[in-house]
């Protein structure tokens, strides 16, 4: 057990499943496969397997995502880092290709693939292009393909593994603003499933679900209503795909008021399929959704840290929900 | 085939290269023997396209000087307002070590006029000095990278996303790939309404990876488009080494064998940039097609920098701390140096009569201050209205707040 990183955490995984498996492969570009934390040995993915399996290639997701995908087909398992400039581009391969192909061959083709996409850090100053956080819904709107997205080291290492030893294809979603945190993380390999949510609180006044770079924000304000002295259960999705609704309908079923907290846009946020599956569940419950507006990220602090969701935001908004 | 930068990688080999000019053979015909012998026979070549550099007026020469003098400042200034203006909040991705190609391309293009009349240039996320050499207003450019309301975008882009169609700079583009083919877009327009307009995309060798390279050339050659490639091979896409993205050593290679017309030029030379461009420009407006002009060239900043660096550490801005695969060896850096945009332009000008040491000295004090009040003006600027954020989604209207739920 060792405090690690988000992505240390992730290519131990990887660095673990490469070193079983001598066919696998990574894909990079721009992005080198290095991480290090105090008291561990530095990862270097290229360094140590070579580059005949690591691969640094030019600007092109689309070959890079299409080549982790067909080296799926062929037999071979294999991930890739698409970094946050690029991620649109991989579109057609998932939506057309690697989330159809098993269905399509009547079960005969497996894409045992892994496609961590990095999701900007939201960050004020970089403006449309480079501090968004968009597409969670997108990937997890296509069929056939498995989109999770962990917010913790602990769970990004464990649904590596999962993802890496999965004989599906796997959107593995890095939040990038995720970066700095820090956990303790056991050293050897273990699974965290790719179908679970996880509550991180209980309590019996309100549910806030969320997932990824916006469960930060709900548990600062969970811990806030919280120490006024409601009852709050805070459910962490990790999985968009095949979305865990049981956890979280259990638990409105329970509470009867539900805040989703999303950082990509409002319209068909994660948070606008729970709030649906869990009213055609609930009865009598009460909903409310924070995200991102209709609108990209603007360059100016000033702008845009006014529109991105944070734990006040969350704090007043259960408030006016529990009444 | 085409410039091999080793066969002058020296201040002598340049000097003597620039002697070869018309203006400074006359004027130093006698001494110049020994410096001839040092030019190399593919490098006069490629930079000797139809003299036209030549020829221009002096006026229209020491203007290109001063564009490139305005960028170099411009990034100079910025770099030191990272490392000691507590208050400055803009990043930038360094184009010091480039602005030749920038200035001798844009001082081809039509700058001024109608928008339907201009040529249309659209640029990468190393932008600010093909904005300025485009004509774009520094000081709404130094505001809009200070995030200021009055800025150039209104501080909803910032560096990477600069534009300012007036002058027909449509813009700079944050992400590789997408730029050359809204170009050739740009280019079937114009030619479907029958404006002798020309489109010009200004990439990186980054782009040569991109499925958009490939496609953008491909389809200006079938199309016959009037559009202009300029890769600017400043060797690194961001910290990887172009050998990691592209086969060739000359990426004009590609261009060729798409069937275009291709050039190889000494991006450090205005003046050959400018004739490259001056040909390529011909071209397309003479209904004749596309053209790809590769101009080697370097940034000697890291790939970005921000504020709040530190000089000396962690790079800034002298290597790039994130470049694992393949750093910059800074006796690289510095064999670049050796032949700098900026003295290679002054020394060019005053070899040909058209400036003495003097007037340069001038010209540049001048430029600073004119920097210096770019950036002054732009700090006493407004921040912006956050609730302005949600306008400009489309033509009417505002986005709703959602983030209070």
């Amino acid at each position: 057990m060792t405090e690690k990183s988000w992505m240390y955490a992730v290519l131990e995984a990887v660095q673990a499943e490469m070193r079983a498996d001598p066919a696998m492969t990574w894909i990079f570009e721009l992005t080198p496969p290095v991480a290090s934390t105090p008291g561990r040995p530095v990862i270097n993915l290229e360094t140590e397997f070579g580059r005949k399996r690591v691969v640094n290639t030019g600007i092109d997701e689309m070959w890079m995502v299409g080549a982790v995908t067909g080296a799926g087909l062929s037999g071979s398992r294999a991930a890739t880092y698409i970094p946050y400039q690029g991620i649109g581009m991989t579109f057609q391969m998932l939506q057309n290709h690697a989330g159809k192909l098993r269905h399509m061959t009547g079960g005969k083709a497996s894409i045992p693939v892994v496609y961590v996409m990095e999701f900007t850090g939201q960050t004020p100053g970089f403006a449309g292009q480079h501090s968004d956080y968009e597409m969670d819904t997108a990937f997890a709107h296509l069929v056939g393909i498995r989109t999770v997205v962990p917010s913790t080291p602990y769970d990004a290492k464990g649904m590596m593994h999962a993802a890496l030893r999965s004989p599906d294809p796997v959107v593995f979603i890095y939040p990038a603003g995720l970066r700095m945190l820090m956990e303790d993380v056991p050293d050897e390999p273990y699974e965290v499933p790719l179908d679970k949510a996880a509550v991180r609180t209980e309590g019996s006044d309100i549910t806030i679900v969320s997932s990824g770079p916006g469960m930060q924000i709900s548990l600062e304000a969970a811990q806030r209503l919280q120490a006024e002295g409601a009852g709050v259960e805070v459910i962490d999705l990790r999985v968009l795909k095949e979305m865990d609704s049981a956890t979280f309908i259990n638990s409105v079923a329970k509470t009867k008021r539900l805040l989703t907290v999303d950082m990509s846009y409002y319209t068909l946020c994660p948070g606008a399929e729970v709030i649906a599956r869990t009213a055609e569940n609930v009865d009598g419950a009460r909903y409310k959704r924070i995200a991102f507006p209709d609108a990209p990220p603007p360059a100016s602090p000033e702008m845009f840290l006014w529109m991105r969701p944070d734990a006040n935001h969350v704090f007043d908004a259960a408030r006016r929900l529990i009444g | 085939m085409g410039y091999e930068r080793d066969d002058i990688g020296s201040d002598a080999g340049f000097r003597a290269l620039n002697t070869t000019s018309r203006r400074g053979f006359l004027r130093i015909a006698g001494l110049a023997g020994v410096s001839l012998s040092l030019v190399s026979a593919a490098a006069q070549a490629e930079a000797e396209i139809g003299f036209w550099a030549k020829d221009l007026s002096n006026e229209k020469l020491v203007d290109m000087f001063r564009t490139i003098l305005r960028i170099r400042w411009h990034e100079r200034t910025m770099a030191d307002k990272m490392l000691s203006d507590p208050d400055y909040r803009g990043y930038n991705h360094f184009c010091a070590g480039q602005e030749a190609v920038a200035a001798g391309c844009c001082a081809a293009l039509r700058n001024s006029g109608p928008y339907d009349q201009i040529d249309l240039v659209f640029s990468t996320h190393r932008p600010t000095g093909h904005a300025i050499a485009k004509g774009v207003d520094m000081k709404l450019m130094c505001a809009e990278n200070d995030f200021r309301a009055t800025g150039l975008n209104g501080g909803y882009g910032a560096e990477m996303h600069l534009s300012d169609p007036s002058v027909g700079f449509v813009g700079a583009d944050g992400m590789v790939g997408p730029g050359p083919v809204l170009a050739t877009g740009a280019a079937f327009a114009i030619r479907a309404r029958e404006s002798d307009q020309v489109a010009v995309f200004f990439g990186g060798d980054g782009t040569y990876a991109t499925p958009h390279f490939h496609s953008a050339l491909n389809n200006a050659r079938l199309l016959g488009l009037p559009f202009i490639y300029v890769l600017e091979n400043n060797l690194y896409h961001q910290y990887a080494h172009y050998s990691f993205s592209c086969p060739h050593t000359d990426i004009a290679e590609a261009a060729r064998a798409y069937g275009i017309p291709a050039r190889v030029v000494d991006g450090q030379d205005v003046f050959q940039t400018y004739n490259a461009m001056h040909e390529a420009v011909d071209r397309a407006r003479a209904g004749n097609g596309p053209s790809f002009i590769e101009a080697k060239t370097y940034r000697y900043y890291n790939h970005w920098g921000a504020p709040g660096a530190t000089a000396g550490e962690l790079g800034a801005f002298g290597y790039d701390p994130l470049a694992i695969s393949s750093f910059r060896p800074e006796r690289e850096v510095r064999a670049w140096m050796q032949r700098d945009p900026v003295n290679i332009a002054r020394a060019t000008l005053i070899n040909w009569g058209v400036l003495d040491a003097g007037q340069a000295e001038a010209l540049e004090t001048e430029v600073r201050a004119e920097v210096d009040a770019a950036f002054a003006w732009a700090a006493e600027q407004p921040l912006c209205n956050p609730e302005d954020g949600l306008m400009h989604v489309y033509a009417e209207g505002r986005a709703i707040a959602r983030q209070f739920g």
